[in-house]
């Protein structure tokens, strides 16, 4: 059943002031960058609005800067595209190019923006569905519905956090800058996540996400992902890891996507040194990374699946990063 | 080989003497300008002006309606009309004596998805509301989503006068198996579990049906693979002499089998039109189109297999469990093709099928590209190569042990009358250097290979009237040019195109010269549709007669004007002359002019019948699996495997495929490509997941068919054992290869890994639990040794 | 809500009232007639409906045709001139990267945006550029090779 869009009007700001107003003026508004996440969406019948506010046309989302410190301000619309080709990125936030160029296909790619991915809604077998499916299930928590599928006991959502930047910016300790109502804030991406797959992302009403500012790399840093085919894929899950060089040895930066309903930073505190036992050492690392994660029935591929091999993945890519591949 | 610089000078006994004018060059699609410019016109192409029709679908698995309340989506305004099972009674299916589904439901609904009501709107916002606006009170049964639940002795029944819901069994036995058994040196048994896929084919379902009231005529576009079929079932369903039903098939977007019975959405959308009066959209979505399935049947096989010790094939014990989904569809057939085709491709003397078809609450299941054949023939190459590991022997040592001599008749009675696996085998061999690489290569590469075959058409269609099975009518008039008419359904394999290059071939004629009509039942021959790679085989030979009728007649006038007999009458390219003189020379045209002065447009037709010899044997169900050829392959697949993640990635196959003569080798490579790589798709990453019978595949991100990035590289060679019966000599080109990649996968990580994998496909999280167990096994026998000491 | 939007499609300079709801490939089919573009999916997931925007690739499907004010959009349909096609859809033709057809439209369009950025892509950039659009038929064996070969024509 081909769903139909429903009835909304598009506003078009040509600043983050106007853009912040136009939210803030209808309570069911709704940000639209790329559009390949929301317009699915609304497809399917998954969000309702009355007012699309395009956020495209505003010049300053889509910049990159040298940070005051050296590091790197990203615009929230910069396209992952653009971000995948920048060689600065490239050279020295590798993760992030990475991470970019795995997601979904390249002509998504082509209009997604790091914004948009940032706040990415959480997914799920259940909920990622026609409004017929849902329907017949009497849908779900997350929406219209009083009962979680994955987790029926439970009183939250667990739908998973699924995107791929997430994580590569946090490996690389990335603030993120928030505009609303109120003025800006800024806060360590981290903390901009819940473990709620309802209600995943801290943000509030009438703000927008308007940059990503990454502080100088210390280290070098990779993004690896697990997904059945070798495009479009969502990840399963996906592992960015950044190394840390310091007078006590290498330490490693972990953070993960795909596993829980926000992308974690797995606490991995141990340096590596030219003393260590590196085998016990990694091994260490990959039983961190499998007790920190929590993969639910989201997906229609087993859980214990997706904590195994992305707690292995991690370790390999933590491993290529410091020469010692197994 | 390169087909692009084959050499075509060969040895070609009977077929047609000339061939090689026109045909066995690659040619490009004669239909293929229009798709590349985005000319082609599909159905959902043509909605002009066509109301909007939806399906309301059913919520629950199993149930007994109670109550359909259309009242307050008739009364919106936009809806033009609603339909509910009570507008129709009448049941439709593909096989004559297993028609046990409607259109609609009626008193019960057997899976979610079913179609329920539906509604004819002026817009799909006003469809879609109506379609909420529709009450329905349904009282729920169990529901069984596997054959084992549906099997158990207190189920509910899905269908009353279907016991235990078993659709079907089967029991055939041939030869002394017991015997067999006793005479092998090893005999080993496996259970494997193939997955339940879909064709998942890049059109999704269209339907755009027109009522004409006043003359009280329905005309249908549809994607259907089988437009005969669908002609049938509405004539059938809507209660209509056929005269007044008109079928057309537009271009058609793939369809693997998906299309090749009629399906509710094409007999929903004709009850809409001639509800209203008028014209009617029915365009399903992805998700929708998945619900009408008609996929490959999750199926279990259990298998037992006698060898001696140097490789001989002794017996085959073989039990196919298949979960069939609601409705009758195909699944006789395919549950009788699964047994049959453990016959054809290797020489064993003894073998006995149990099969059995199971009704469960999801939808049901049909044909698709290789019907019946694959997960058998997954199970039987699998087990093979694990016995030949046994006993030591190389796998192509063991296929080679047990090859045919053709011709001959199968112990079950099939046809066999050419045979290029022992070439087939050849070239994979020494194209993947197998000798050299097998067991030297790095841990977690690996290679396996496989064998396959499948029919070139069915001998006996599931409609037997009696009357020839491929009729291809030819008309020449005065401005010279050449219409094939033709109701063979081109839905991307290139039927049309093989059409055209036999009637050039024949008539010696230029391809601009030739026009193909194809598939409007107003105009065109009536055809049976494309399925059982029957199309190639029967089609092609009944374009030959037609030619070579037309080209009688052509040679008559020549020789008339020359004023020589028709046996001094020679051809060379669109000229006739007398042998042994260049004087007199006619131009083609000129012939044509005097033959029309004899009678006018010349219309020619030619026929096709499948030979008595070719029908099967006498046994219950003996017809199915009967056919005039099998293409015959064989493949060598390359992996590595992930072992931290599980994700294996085929680096390259090389595949060789025997379909008797290429008669166009551009699309005879591109068939076996294509239905390569979808049987990498069934064994790698494809299968449908219900959830309570919801389906958590219905898009395509969750079906994950494979993507370009890591679909390998696909080394494809052509072997031509040129048959005697086939057009040319050609045998079916698009559906043997398929069968033996699952195979060759499984055998080919076994190869880098180690583990024997009993379950399709070869998801990562399937390959990880594998992997994890060996390690604990290793682990375990480890310790057990150590204690030993 | 509607609005007029001027945009140009296929080189033609076009005005239409288009309500904020309607989808880029929506309007292209049905307002337009240009039915060369395919619908393969839900939403976003199979390239079929891919057009040119401003000449990069867009899956028209998840954009929205209001958003393409002032935007040259291309689709299939205009790629061959003066009834000659084009060296991408030559060679889809004549190398078989069309069976069913069914994908080309997208597919043609990803690999024409492609060429005009890397006329001359090895097979890894033409798997990486085309790893959105999926195609049933084929097994890409082709496609990367009618790809290659228009490659090797417009170098020529
Ligand atoms: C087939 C398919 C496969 C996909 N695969 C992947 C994948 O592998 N990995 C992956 O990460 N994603 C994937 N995606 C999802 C999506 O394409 C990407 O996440 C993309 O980056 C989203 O960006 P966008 O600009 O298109 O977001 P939009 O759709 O425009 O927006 C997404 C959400 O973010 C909000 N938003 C956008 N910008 C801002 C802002 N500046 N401030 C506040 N809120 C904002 C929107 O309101 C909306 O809720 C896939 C999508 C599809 C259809
Ligand atoms: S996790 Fe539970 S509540 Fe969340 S989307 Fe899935 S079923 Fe719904
Ligand atoms: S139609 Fe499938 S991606 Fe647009
Ligand atoms: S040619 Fe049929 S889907 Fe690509």
């Amino acid at each position: 059943m081909t769903e139909v869009l429903p009835q909304f009007k598009i506003v078009t700001p040509d600043c983050v002031e106007a853009a912040i107003a136009a939210l803030a003026g209808a309570p069911d508004a709704r940000a639209c960058a790329g559009g390949t996440d929301i317009v699915v969406a609304l497809r399917k019948g998954l969000s309702e609005t009355g007012t699309l506010v395009d956020l495209t046309g505003i010049a300053a989302l889509r910049e990159t800067a040298t940070g005051a410190d050296g590091g790197m301000v990203i615009g929230a619309g910069v396209t992952l595209a653009a971000i995948e080709r920048m060689p600065e990125i490239g050279e020295r936030y590798p993760a992030i190019a990475r991470a970019a160029a795995a997601v979904a296909g390249p002509t998504h790619r082509e209009v997604a923006t790091l914004g948009g991915n940032l706040c990415l809604d959480t997914r799920c077998v259940y909920y990622n569905q026609s409004h017929w499916w849902r329907k017949s299930n009497d849908f779900c928590l997350k929406y219209r519905g009083d009962t979680c599928h994955v987790a029926p006991q439970g009183n939250r959502c667990r739908a998973a956090f699924s995107g791929d930047m997430a994580p590569a910016l946090m490996a690389h300790g990335a603030e993120i800058e928030i505009a609303g109502p109120d003025g800006t804030r800024r806060l360590p991406l981290a903390e901009f996540y819940h473990e709620d797959g309802a209600a995943h992302l801290a943000l509030n009403p009438g703000e927008i996400v308007v940059a990503a500012h990454l502080p100088p790399a210390g280290g070098v840093s990779d993004y690896a992902k697990i997904r059945v085919r070798g495009a479009i894929d969502f990840p399963l899950a996906g592992v960015a890891v950044a190394t840390e060089p310091g007078s006590a040895g290498t330490t490693f930066r972990i953070a993960v996507t795909g596993t829980n309903s926000k992308p974690l930073l797995v606490d991995f505190p141990d340096a590596l040194t030219g003393e260590s036992n590196a085998d016990a050492f990694f091994a260490a690392m990959q039983k961190a990374v499998q007790k920190a994660v929590s993969p639910q029935r989201t997906t229609t591929i087993a859980p214990h699946y997706r904590r195994l091999s992305v707690s292995a993945l991690t370790a390999r890519v933590a491993r290529g990063l410091v020469g010692l591949a197994a | 080989m390169n087909v692009q610089d084959k050499d075509r000078a060969r040895d070609r006994s009977g077929a047609w003497e000339n061939a090689g004018r026109t045909v066995g060059k690659p040619m490009p699609l004669v239909d293929g300008v229009e798709k590349v410019s985005g000319r082609a016109r599909y159905t959902a192409d043509l909605a002009e002006d066509a109301l909007t029709g939806r399906i309301l679908r059913s919520p629950v698995s199993h149930g007994r309606i109670v109550r359909i309340d259309t009242s307050a989506a008739e009364a919106l305004k936009g809806v033009v009309a609603v339909v509910t099972g009570a507008d129709c009674a009448m049941t439709y299916g593909v096989i004559p004596i297993a028609m046990n589904e409607y259109p609609m439901a009626r008193d019960k609904v057997r899976y979610r998805g079913e179609p329920i009501a539906a509604v004819a709107a002026l817009d799909a916002e006003t469809a879609a509301r109506a379609l909420d606006l529709i009450e329905v009170e349904i009282e729920e049964l169990p529901a069984y989503y596997i054959a084992a639940d549906s099997r158990a002795p207190d189920a509910v029944l899905l269908h009353d006068n279907k016991a235990g819901n078993i659709e079907r069994e089967v029991h055939h036995t041939f030869g002394d198996v017991a015997e067999g058994f006793r005479e092998a040196d090893l005999v080993a048994e496996d259970s494997f579990d193939c997955a339940e896929i879909n064709h998942a084919m890049m059109e999704p379902h269209a339907a755009l049906a027109e009522y004409d009231p006043e003359w009280e005529r329905l005309t249908l576009h549809s994607v259907t693979q089988v437009p005969f079929y669908v002609h049938l079932m509405l004539a059938r369903c809507l209660e209509m002499d056929s005269s007044r039903v008109r079928v057309v098939k537009p271009y058609v977007g793939g369809g693997f089998g998906a299309r090749t019975e009629t399906l509710n959405f094409e007999i929903i959308a004709a009850l809409l039109a001639r509800k209203v009066g008028g014209k009617v959209m029915m365009k399903l979505s992805r998700e929708e189109s998945f619900l009408t399935h008609r996929g490959r049947p999750n199926t279990q096989v259990k298998l037992k297999i006698g060898m001696t010790r140097d490789g001989r094939i002794t017996a085959t014990e073989c039990e196919a469990v298949m979960s069939g989904g609601a409705y009758a569809g195909y699944g006789i057939v395919t549950i009788l093709y699964a047994g049959a085709l453990l016959h054809g491709l290797y020489d064993i003397p003894n073998i006995k099928y149990d099969g059995y078809r199971v009704y469960t609450n999801s939808p049901p299941c049909g044909a698709m590209r290789g019907h019946g054949t694959v997960d058998v023939r997954h199970a039987f190459e699998s087990l093979l190569d694990r016995m030949a590991r046994q006993l030591g022997l190389d796998p192509f040592a063991v296929r080679r042990a047990n090859l045919l001599e053709a011709p001959l008749f199968t112990a079950n009675g099939l046809m066999v009358n050419s045979y290029g696996l022992p070439e087939c085998l050849d070239k994979v061999e020494k194209a993947s250097g197998w000798a050299e690489r097998k067991g030297k290569l790095p841990k977690g590469r690996g290679l396996g290979m496989a064998c396959s075959h499948y029919v070139s058409g069915a001998a006996k269609p599931v409609h037997w009237t009696g009357e020839p099975h491929a009729v291809v009518a030819m008309k020449l008039d005065f401005d010279g040019s050449v219409t094939v008419l033709t109701g063979a359904s081109d839905i991307g394999q290139g039927s049309t195109t093989i059409v055209a290059l036999a009637a050039a071939e024949v008539l010696g004629i230029e391809m601009g010269r030739i026009r193909v009509v194809t598939n409007d039942s107003v105009i065109t021959p009536k055809d049976n549709g494309s399925y059982s790679s029957r199309v190639t085989f029967m089609v092609g030979n009944a374009a030959i007669e037609a030619a070579k009728a037309m080209r009688a007649k052509l040679v008559a006038a020549a020789a008339k004007k020359l004023e020589v007999a028709p046996e001094e009458i020679e051809c060379e390219g669109e000229t006739f002359f007398v042998a042994g003189s260049s004087q007199s020379v006619l131009p083609f045209h000129d012939v044509a002019i005097a033959a029309l002065a004899e009678e006018g447009t010349i219309n020619v037709k030619g026929t096709f019948s499948t030979p008595i010899e070719a029908q099967g044997g006498k046994h219950r169900g003996g017809a199915v699996g009967s056919t005039m050829g099998f293409s015959y392959g064989a493949q060598v697949v390359e992996v590595s495997v992930d072992e931290d993640t599980g994700q294996i990635a085929v680096e390259k196959v090389w595949v060789a495929l025997d379909c008797g003569y290429a008669i166009n080798p551009l699309a005879v490579e591109g068939q076996i490509e294509g239905s390569v790589w979808m049987g990498m798709g069934q064994g790698l990453s494809e299968e449908t997941h219900y959830i309570k019978g919801l389906p958590a595949h219905g898009n395509l991100t969750d079906y994950r068919f494979p993507t370009i990035a890591e679909s390998p590289p696909i080394d494809v060679q052509i072997v031509e054992s040129i048959d005697p019966l086939g057009p040319f000599g050609a045998k079916e080109a698009g559906e043997g290869a398929l069968s033996g990649f699952p195979p060759a996968l499984v055998n080919a990580v076994a190869d880098a890994v180690g583990v024997d994998m009993n379950a399709l496909p070869l998801t990562p999280d399937r390959l990880i639990e594998a992997l994890t167990k060996l390690r604990r096994a290793n682990k375990n026998r480890r310790a057990e040794t150590r204690e030993a000491v | 809500m509607k609005r007029v939007v001027s945009l140009t499609v296929n080189g033609r300079e076009v005005e239409d009232i288009i309500p904020d709801n309607l989808l880029l490939i929506d309007y292209l089919r049905e307002r337009r007639g240009l039915t060369g573009t395919k619908q393969g999916c839900d939403g976003g997931e199979c390239g079929a409906c891919t057009v040119l925007v401003n000449g990069r690739p867009r899956l028209s499907c998840v954009t929205l045709a209001a958003s393409c004010a002032g935007a040259e959009v291309e689709t299939v349909e205009a790629q061959a001139h003066g009834g000659r096609l084009s060296a991408l859809q030559r060679a889809f033709h004549e190398n078989l990267g069309a069976q069913c057809g069914f994908c080309t439209p997208g597919m043609i369009m990803t690999a024409e945006a492609l060429l005009r950025d890397e006329p001359d892509p090895d097979e890894d950039r033409i798997r990486e550029a085309l790893g959105g659009n999926l195609c049933r038929c084929t097994g890409y064996v082709k496609i990367i090779r009618s790809v290659r070969a228009a490659a090797e024509e417009l170098k020529a």
